[in-house]
């Protein structure tokens, strides 16, 4: 009755395994290859975010193919010592009972330094001489200590889930637990877990276990009361409070850069507050929190911190006047944080034009970089011989040509006739 | 360019701001400068006076006796310490026993700058005279301004305007149809230096210019709609107008004070009902003041957007 769902509905079959179909028709190759003696790679690597069904896999996989599942997890000590102990078992391919043996090695991130000291060595040495198939389990198979590790296994990525792909997991259990659900409500639960199926079915069962019935109000609340950590519980809180005391805890909770964060807020207050006066004194509310990062800025004076804080969090939350919860709104990476990182190297080259033409033109470079290069760009694209004269009073170089030309192609011209 | 190259030499090759001429040919007249504030929008003969004056007064080596800054590159108080005051304090040899110093763009100086610069400039009276050039006066602390000449520069009359372009057409074998005179004019409202260098990129194209070329020109140029971002907002997209605004500052890198000020444009011109004009001015002038105080513009004018998604929405609730 109590058993956790996760374990409870867990699938038995790779028929059951929620998404990453193509993924685990690699896999299952891989597997079958065994037949023909032993492949090139020894080890499979499978990686992904958590929740995902890489475990789950391997485990379903065992079972349809009945072979003998050996596993190792975190849990367990990992040291050289203890890891070649372990290793006896690999070293043949048929086990005691007749069948076939797979190992599994699981959370290898979870090969921390010192206590599990050697134990990427001890792994490598395992997978170079195996007898039967080794599955490693991490969510990053690109950190740097796997390195060598990778040049000896067979890579395979899982994926995240599809939403619709999540809710018709969920449906299974539903069904088996005898539970009606709206299908918003369980929509929600599942893009809400965005795409980690394990925390979709863990939110499902707090919330379904015991009642006859499901609607998508009972599921709503969901969103107020979540794991902590995560920047996305944070920006909820901050956004959906309904004191501003309970706003400003959530910056207590944060494990982030108070500027990254308001860049979180900044970047999705206007999808959760829809209501046009509620935007409009959120955004007030950011703004005066930027007024207080300039007056800090202006006067060194770090204790105005508090106010940015009380604005950017408490003056956010007391926006919500009008604008109703409406159901599962996903939280957006800040867009301008990609953008500035990608036109920092485009405003250089402006800017570097800019001072050629400040020596000719008297103006700053700041200024011709925005009010004369626009034309000087029209001129290099459409007439070569205008932009050729003009580059060689301007003193260009030959990437500034380029940019300013928009093309390879174009520039070819302009610079033929330079020389 | 041929902003550059028709940019006039001397006084009396200006074009226009006679009276302005009339009093920088009295300085010239009687061997003196006085410290001076050259103020006014963009393209309006300001830094052409400044280099004409010089030229008169000194001869064509000119170049040895002025020195151009621009506030807008170098603003900080190490530039007046140490760039300013050399250049101020050594005696110019020749006729004339001053040098002159052209600080432009200097509204963009920070007041630390201006006030350690209103010591140097009385302390070194007799060896540099200064011509602050400035769009908005208003910037420059006032103990500056009393110690300067003020001349206003004001937008070109159109007919000096069209003359001006004509004489360059001329001189450039252009067909400048008088539609497009029109339209250059309309796009960049009497700023000279706009102006010639939309005719400069039109005449890349090879084509008679007309109003078509000039406003694809112009389009091109400064993709900066403003007017097209007031209505994404009004209409109630506050998405697509933050990306809108966005893309202006990042990709284009127009600065938060030249949208402000457009945006303050636009209102007065828009078809909002006569009273609201003032309303959405009032909250243009708050954004404004924060711009100022802030340290994001974008977050700034977002907030103003905001605001505009919000009066949109109250009008269409009023009507």
């Amino acid at each position: 009755m109590c058993a956790a769902w996760t374990l409870k509905h867990k699938p038995k079959s790779l028929r059951d395994v929620v998404g990453n179909k193509e993924t685990i028709r690699k896999f299952v190759d891989w597997v079958k290859s065994w037949e023909g003696g032993i492949p090139k790679n020894r080890a499979a690597f499978l990686y992904g975010p958590p929740g995902i069904g890489k475990t789950v896999t391997v485990e379903a996989l065992a079972n349809d193919f009945h072979m003998e599942l050996v596993e190792k997890n975190a849990s367990d000590y990992r040291t050289e010592e203890a890891i070649k102990r372990f290793a006896g078992l690999a070293s043949q391919y048929g086990s005691l009972f007749g069948g076939k043996r797979i190992i599994l090695l699981d959370e290898l991130d979870g090969l921390t330094g010192t206590a599990d000291k050697g134990g990427v060595k001890a792994t490598i040495e395992i997978v170079k001489t195996a007898q039967c198939p080794v599955v490693l389990i991490a969510n990053n198979a690109y950190n740097p200590r796997f390195s060598t590790l990778r040049n000896y296994c067979i890579l395979i990525e899982f994926k995240k889930p599809p939403a619709g792909e999540v809710m018709k997991h969920l449906k299974r259990i539903c069904l088996r637990e005898g539970i009606q659900v709206e299908e918003d409500a369980l929509k929600f639960i599942a893009r809400r877990s965005e795409g980690d199926v394990r925390s979709a079915v863990n939110d499902f069962q707090a919330l379904a276990q015991g009642k006859k019935k499901l609607t998508y109000d009972d599921v709503l609340w969901l969103g107020y009361r979540d794991r902590q950590e995560t920047i996305f519980a944070v920006l909820r809180m901050i956004i959906y409070s309904k004191t501003c005391e309970g706003a400003k805890r959530a910056v207590r909770m944060a494990d982030v850069d108070l500027d990254m964060l308001f860049q979180w807020i900044y970047e999705n207050v206007p999808a959760h507050l829809t209501d046009p006066h509620d935007l409009a004194s959120a955004m007030d509310a950011l703004s005066m929190a930027d007024v207080y990062r300039g007056r800090i800025r202006r006067t060194r004076d770090w204790s105005f911190m508090r106010y940015i804080i009380d604005f950017m969090t408490a003056g956010v939350a007391m926006a919500r006047v009008n604008t109703k919860p409406s159901g599962w709104i996903p939280f957006k990476f800040p867009q301008r944080i990609r953008m500035l990182s990608r036109s920092k190297a485009e405003r250089a080259m402006q800017l570097s034009i800019g001072y050629k033409i400040k020596r000719k033109c008297h103006v700053s470079a700041v200024r011709a970089s925005k009010d004369i290069l626009p034309y000087l760009r029209i001129i290099f694209k459409n007439n070569a011989d205008m932009a050729a004269g003009l580059a060689k009073w301007l003193d260009l170089d030959l990437r500034m040509v380029e940019y300013l030309a928009g093309s390879k192609k174009k520039s070819k011209d302009i610079i033929e006739l330079l020389s | 360019m041929w902003a550059e190259k028709y940019r006039p030499k001397t006084l009396d090759g200006m074009v226009d701001q006679k009276e302005i001429v009339e009093r920088l040919r009295s300085f010239v007249k009687s061997r003196n400068v006085s410290h001076c504030i050259f103020a006014g929008p963009p393209g309006t003969g300001k830094t052409t006076a400044a280099l004409c004056l010089a030229r008169d007064l000194y001869g064509d080596a000119y170049r040895g006796h002025i020195m151009e800054l621009n506030a807008s590159d170098e603003r900080g108080i190490n530039v007046v310490r140490e760039t300013v005051k050399t250049f101020a304090r050594v005696r110019s040899i020749g006729e004339i026993p001053f040098k002159i110093m052209v600080l432009d763009e200097s509204d963009n100086m920070t007041s630390d700058a201006q006030q350690a610069l209103r010591r140097t400039m009385e302390r070194y009276t007799e060896t540099c005279r200064f011509i602050l050039i400035a769009n908005y006066s208003g910037k420059i602390i006032e103990p500056i301004q009393s110690r300067c000449a003020p001349f206003r520069f004001t937008y070109l009359p159109r007919k000096d305007h069209d003359q001006h372009l004509r004489l360059i057409a001329e001189k450039e074998n252009l067909n400048l149809l008088d539609d497009g005179l029109d339209a250059i004019f309309e796009v960049c409202g009497g700023d000279l230096r706009r102006a010639i260098n939309t005719l400069q990129a039109a005449a890349s194209l090879n084509r008679p210019i007309d109003a078509k070329v000039i406003y694809s020109i112009a389009g091109r140029a400064h993709p900066a709609d403003v007017r097209k971002m007031i209505e994404t907002a009004m209409g109630g997209n506050f998405l697509e107008a933050r990306k809108q605004l966005r893309d202006m500052i990042q990709k284009y890198g127009v600065a938060g004070s030249d949208i402000i000020r457009q945006i303050h444009t636009e209102i007065f011109r828009s078809t909002v009902p006569e009273p609201w004009k003032l309303k959405l001015a009032d909250i243009a002038g708050e954004i404004d003041y924060r711009l100022v105080e802030g340290a994001d513009e974008e977050v700034q004018l977002s907030a103003l957007l905001a605001r505009l998604v919000e009066a949109g929405y109250e009008l269409r609730e009023t009507r």
